[in-house]
């Protein structure tokens, strides 16, 4: 009888330990946005203390995020971008929004560093065309009455990311929304062909920004939000962008929610779309989804189920949707609706 | 007592060891070849894609992913408003290695002299070992000085910018070439005999006399191959150059502290974008880029050879 029990409690056990054991010593590979990798490496720190799965991340850029989502080195492609029809075509993949983040407009200009310039969509595109070369120009001096005289006359060092990014997909979208000549143009993609500008410079990641802006004075650069505390520290001014209804906004999480808000409900099923330059007398103009590119189909059955469970857990509001990890990279949470959809593509890796 | 001929000598033996080596000089041919013919094929679509504009646009520009339609040449297509231009890029590789050997070759050719010629004989060993040391630094380390040391540096000059340009990666590349440049011509006097320098002080020249008028005119084949080869390797330096060129995309600079970039470089930093083209041609319009720089230092190297053969015929007199 004793044996019996004992072989039964081990059998039960066994069953039991198995699902887990499917996931306990799989591997994940995550690599890609910058602008997500603080929060990926928050999550990812706690999360591997209570799973028995290895995750590792990396920051390349949004760019070989996708692309390595699609060849299948990496399990979740961090990217800031959704994925072009084009690229559709090649491989459906999920694009699952994690978060919604923001991109601020940082500038280095001595003495207005703690102030917060006003710009707009058709300025910053004339400063990236080259068209507006100095920061006293005409036409920041209108959308700057207060410190009209204090602009410096001194070239713009326009920044720009040189890898693929996803942060320069969203800077281009909002300059292509804002701007009909920069839409015929340069238009957007996580990769532009930058018009020809003098003094312009070429940084790597959202660090690579930050560096290349701080060490540069009187340089202009586009930065994600999760770098906000860096660029603060580093002693760069952030600026008040015009929004679609005509005011200027900053990156709190009260404009960043406007804007989601106002365009969240658009969200088609597979949830590829862009929120930037929302309408909205608050809205941001420049927010969107943080997505993991997945591939649909995992081959490997312990590397799927930690897939589905990490992702699940990362857009749970006991998990990853916290406070706690959302608010030191200064992104909101996926709003109920919106996680429905999320879990709703999880379900479908199969 | 007739002497049997020993293992190595046998005829046997002979054509077994001929065979051998005469294999591995082809395999090493054959590689060559090969990597240019694979890369020629996959760059295929680009060359036709691309045309003449090639060697003539300076902008790059991948196309609007996000798009709809395509634009198509010569039966190739790619994503709309995507064009491929390298001029800029070839510009920046020879622009960046010519200055650079402007710089280094003077530089050189006097330090090897007088590490031969001047140096005290004790601390020439140490000198020798310095620049053989220098010579095997691998270039990512020249490139992290020349980003946290260098660039700083230039851009406190006025009207510098960012310090990231043509003259950041102008001393880097001379600083990286000067080793091998001073190890190979201080080889090639060496090699020479030292009584053409012994024998012009003994007709009563100066020292600078004896280097520029004797030394320099019988060594001359050598020091032209030498530059040659550093040229070469000055071409396809990838990534410190990468780390302090500024990364220019669609402009030439137009003094030196703007950014360039060369053929080796932006193969490193497009690469990745080039991956999210889903129509391939960005990818493949690399491989052209990359045939082109193959060609170019391939070149450099032939005539290093034929500057190098003759040379030896020359001075065999």
């Amino acid at each position: 009888m004793r044996k019996l029990s004992i072989t039964a409690l081990a059998l039960g056990a066994a069953l039991l330990c198995t699902p887990l054991a499917q996931a306990a010593n799989a591997r994940l590979l995550e690599t890609g946005s910058s602008l997500l990798y603080p929060l990926m490496n928050l999550w990812v720190a706690d999360y591997q203390k209570g799973h028995g799965v290895q995750i590792t991340t990396q920051s390349t850029g949004s760019g070989t995020g996708i692309s390595q989502a699609i060849s299948g080195v990496a399990q979740i492609g961090a990217s800031d971008a959704y994925m072009s029809d084009g690229q559709m075509k090649g491989t459906p993949m999920l694009n699952i929004p994690l978060a919604i983040s923001a991109q601020q407009i940082n500038y280095n200009l001595p003495g207005l560093n703690n102030t917060h310039l006003h710009l707009s969509g058709p300025v910053i595109a004339g400063i990236y065309s080259g068209q507006i070369k100095f920061w006293d120009d005409a036409k920041i001096k209108a959308l700057n009455k207060n410190f009209a005289s204090k602009l410096p006359h001194h070239e713009i060092v326009a920044v720009h990311r040189s890898d693929g990014s996803g942060d320069t997909f969203i800077f281009s979208q909002y300059l292509s929304f804002s701007t009909p000549s920069w839409k015929n143009g340069p238009g957007y993609g996580t990769t532009i062909s930058w018009p020809s500008v003098s003094n312009a410079v070429g940084a790597n990641g959202n660090p690579g920004m930050v560096q290349t802006c701080q060490s540069t004075k009187y340089c202009i650069a586009y930065i994600g939000v999760s770098f906000l505390n860096e660029t603060n520290k580093a002693g760069l001014g952030y600026a008040a962008l015009l929004n679609r209804s005509g005011n200027f906004v900053l990156p709190t999480a009260a404009t960043i929610s406007a804007a989601a808000k106002a365009l969240g409900s658009k969200t088609p099923r597979d949830e590829r779309i862009s929120l930037v330059f929302a309408p909205g007398a608050q809205s941001y103009p420049i927010i969107n989804y943080e997505y993991a590119i997945v591939n649909p189909k995992q081959a490997d059955p312990s590397t799927r189920a930690a897939l589905k469970e990490f992702l699940s857990w990362t857009v749970d509001a006991k998990g990853g949707q916290q406070e706690r990890f959302l608010s030191s990279v200064h992104f909101l949470p996926l709003p109920a609706a919106i996680v429905k959809l999320s879990k709703a593509q999880i379900d479908k890796i199969e | 007592m007739i002497q049997r001929p020993s293992r190595l000598q046998r005829p046997n033996a002979q054509i077994a060891l001929g065979g051998l080596t005469g294999i591995a000089a082809l395999t090493s041919v054959l590689i060559i070849v090969l990597m240019l013919v694979f890369l020629a094929i996959y760059a295929y679509p680009a060359i036709r894609f691309n045309g003449l504009g090639f060697f003539s646009g300076t902008i790059w520009n991948i196309g609007n992913q996000y798009g709809s339609g395509s634009v198509t040449r010569n039966g190739f297509s790619a994503e709309p408003g995507a064009v491929f231009g390298a001029v800029v890029f070839i510009f920046g590789s020879v622009a960046t290695s010519s200055l650079a050997m402007i710089i280094a070759v003077p530089f050189s050719i006097m330090v090897a002299m007088a590490l031969v010629y001047r140096v005290h004989p004790r601390i020439r060993p140490i000198a020798n070992a310095l620049v053989e040391l220098m010579a095997g630094v691998p270039s990512v380390v020249y490139g992290l000085w020349g980003m946290v040391v260098l660039v700083p540096l230039i851009a406190r000059l006025p009207g510098a910018g960012s310090g990231n340009g043509l003259l950041a990666a102008t001393i880097i590349l001379a600083l990286m070439v000067t080793p091998i440049m001073v190890a190979t011509i201080r080889d090639v006097v060496l090699a020479q005999s030292a009584t053409i320098f012994e024998a012009s002080m003994a007709l009563g020249g100066t020292s600078w006399q004896a280097v520029t008028r004797a030394v320099l005119p019988s060594v001359r084949g050598g020091v032209v191959a030498s530059v040659l080869l550093a040229f070469g390797r000055a071409l396809g330096e990838t990534m410190a150059v990468l780390m302090v060129c500024g990364s220019a995309i669609n402009s030439l600079p137009q003094n030196i502290y703007q950014p360039v970039n060369t053929i080796a470089a932006v193969i490193v930093s497009q690469l990745e974008s080039a991956l999210t083209d889903s129509s391939g041609m960005a990818q493949r319009s690399l491989a052209e880029l990359a045939v082109v720089l193959f060609l170019i230092t391939l070149a450099v190297n032939i005539i290093a050879r034929v500057a190098l053969h003759g040379a030896d015929r020359s001075e065999g007199q």
